[in-house]
């Protein structure tokens, strides 16, 4: 079976951008990740759009076909909507498509514009990704959940208000050195302390902030990666997995869809992941951040706040906290992140293990998927 | 932003104005609120019975987090409540400030407006709890 490469990344700087839309921020992303692959436009077999709420809050469907429309190219399109990990759905499909022989070339672009509206707007749209039925009726969100989490890791691990706040610092830390993040400054502890509550105990420095962004992956089959002067980085392998809603699972402190597909993906292709591998996980709020450390099994239950300390790699880029959640563009900012520091061409970090590990999720863990890179 | 659909909410108004479960014949396990499926294991053997609508508080939060629709309210008082039947359902706490709410507090399921488009927009009406001491 043929394999597939990540021959080129592109991406925008994650903010809130008054003066550029979809379109704008899409082809910037794309210009850039074609020019990094060395292809062309006219080389690509399928267009994979991710974008998680357009139908909310651009008033756009089939965004594929528009954004290809816009491109001035005729091709295959497919926007993929999976929550929080479009993202690495569009991927992992582009991934299947090119190892079954269908296609030579996939670009998949991510975008998301989520600061067109007020943030109760964009609030509502966010919440979109639980069960509107079941839990959106009643008023329930995402961070509700995420702060019923934090609440009960505090009490049953011994972990103080304070302590929690190690997340931000290190992500904010991070992002000091990635160009196209959000949140590129330092904050004090105490500014943190001080902070605005959204979801008692969780404030706004647990959570991702709100923001725009658009990022873009030229995915190859191996044919077409020999001939590339750049360093292709190969796709390994994914593995996705979802689980009942939260209030159906007895416990809150756990990421079962994670554990479950890195159970999975580490038994089939026998990678090993530590405290020195570069790894993304998904902190759309800082507790999740932890509770993914300890489903992958780089630390104990209740000790992720501990091995912070010793992992260099850990969202390199700031995570979604500090680079920012473009949502269905963030696994592709991950990606980007990770491919840039696989050609050692990522500022300021040499980078030498042969894997590296993406990590995302929507919602509390309610789908989980993870992708390998290897180089 | 879509507005509120008096059809999508018709439809499901039996989970909303009374409290109804998922019992599976195939696992045995019992899960809010009624749906076709057993949500663990996926059997279509399931019956639907009725929840008594009281339960204990498990956890909550106290939430500033704004929706469009949902505006009014704040702060709002969001939880997991263990139903007698030992069924969790999340749902929002009413008639109680912050301060007087505890894990393990009794409640019972009360009808309340839960949101609206706007100040002449249509009204879901639903199930929320209050705790037994304020009757
Ligand atoms: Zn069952």
């Amino acid at each position: 079976m043929a394999k597939t490469y990540i021959a080129g990344v592109g991406m925008t700087k994650v903010g809130r951008h008054y003066e550029k839309g979809f379109k704008e921020l899409s082809l910037e992303a794309i210009d850039k990740a074609l020019k990094h692959a060395g292809i062309g436009i006219n080389e690509i077999d399928y267009l994979l759009v991710s974008s998680a709420f357009p139908e909310l809050t651009l008033h756009q469907s089939d965004i594929a076909t528009i954004l290809a429309q816009e491109l001035g190219i005729k091709v295959r399109a497919l926007r993929v909507d999976a929550g929080e990990a479009s993202g690495a759905a569009a991927v992992a499909l582009g991934n299947d498509l090119i190892r079954l022989g269908r296609v030579r070339t996939v670009l998949v672009a991510g975008v998301e514009k989520m600061s067109e509206y007020p943030s109760a707007q964009a609030n509502a749209a966010y919440s979109s990704i639980l069960d509107y039925e079941y839990e959106g009726v009643r008023n329930v969100s995402l961070v509700n959940y995420a702060a019923m989490t934090l609440k009960n890791y505090m009490e049953r691990y011994g972990v103080s208000r304070e302590e929690v706040f190690k997340w931000a610092i290190k992500m904010h830390e991070n992002a000091l050195t990635n160009p196209y993040a959000y949140l590129s400054f330092k904050v004090s502890l105490k500014r943190m302390m001080d902070s605005q509550i959204m979801s008692d105990p969780i404030t706004t420095y647990d959570a991702f902030p709100i923001c725009d962004g658009a990022a873009a992956l030229v995915m190859v089959e191996e044919s077409v990666a020999s001939t590339l002067d750049g360093k292709p980085v190969e796709l390994l392998d994914y593995e996705a997995i979802n689980s009942e809603p939260p209030y159906l699972r007895g416990e809150l402190t756990e990421l079962p869809a994670t554990r479950k597909a890195f159970k999975k993906l580490s038994k089939r292709t026998g990678i090993v992941v530590d405290e020195e591998t570069a790894i993304q996980v998904h902190d759309s709020f800082s507790i999740y951040g932890l509770l993914a450390l300890e489903a992958l099994g780089l630390a104990g239950k209740g000790k992720a706040l501990e091995a912070l300390d010793n992992m260099p790699y850990l969202n390199h880029g700031g995570g979604l906290k500090a680079r920012g959640h473009p949502v269905g563009a963030t696994p592709l900012y991950g990606l980007a992140e990770l491919t840039l520091l696989m050609q050692n061409s990522y500022p300021g970090l040499n980078y030498s293990r042969d894997i590296s590990l993406l990590h995302t999720m929507s919602g509390h863990d309610n789908s989980s998927w993870l992708i390998v890179l290897r180089r | 932003m879509l507005k509120n659909s008096i059809s999508i909410f018709w439809r499901k108004r039996s989970n909303y104005y009374r409290i109804k479960l998922t019992k599976c014949r195939k696992c045995g396990r019992i899960s809010y609120p009624a749906r076709e499926r057993c949500p663990y294991c996926g059997s279509n053997d399931v019956e639907h019975i009725d929840s008594s609508g009281h339960g204990k508080i498990l956890n909550y939060t106290v939430s500033y987090y704004r929706r469009e629709g949902d505006a009014e309210n704040m702060p709002r008082i969001v939880a997991l409540v263990r139903l007698d039947e030992g069924v969790v359902i999340p749902a929002e706490i009413v008639d109680s400030s912050p301060e007087e709410i505890k894990e393990g507090m009794e409640v019972e399921a009360v009808l309340r407006r839960l949101n609206s488009d706007d100040p002449y927009g249509l009204i879901y009406y639903g199930l929320k709890f209050t705790p037994v001491l304020n009757k």
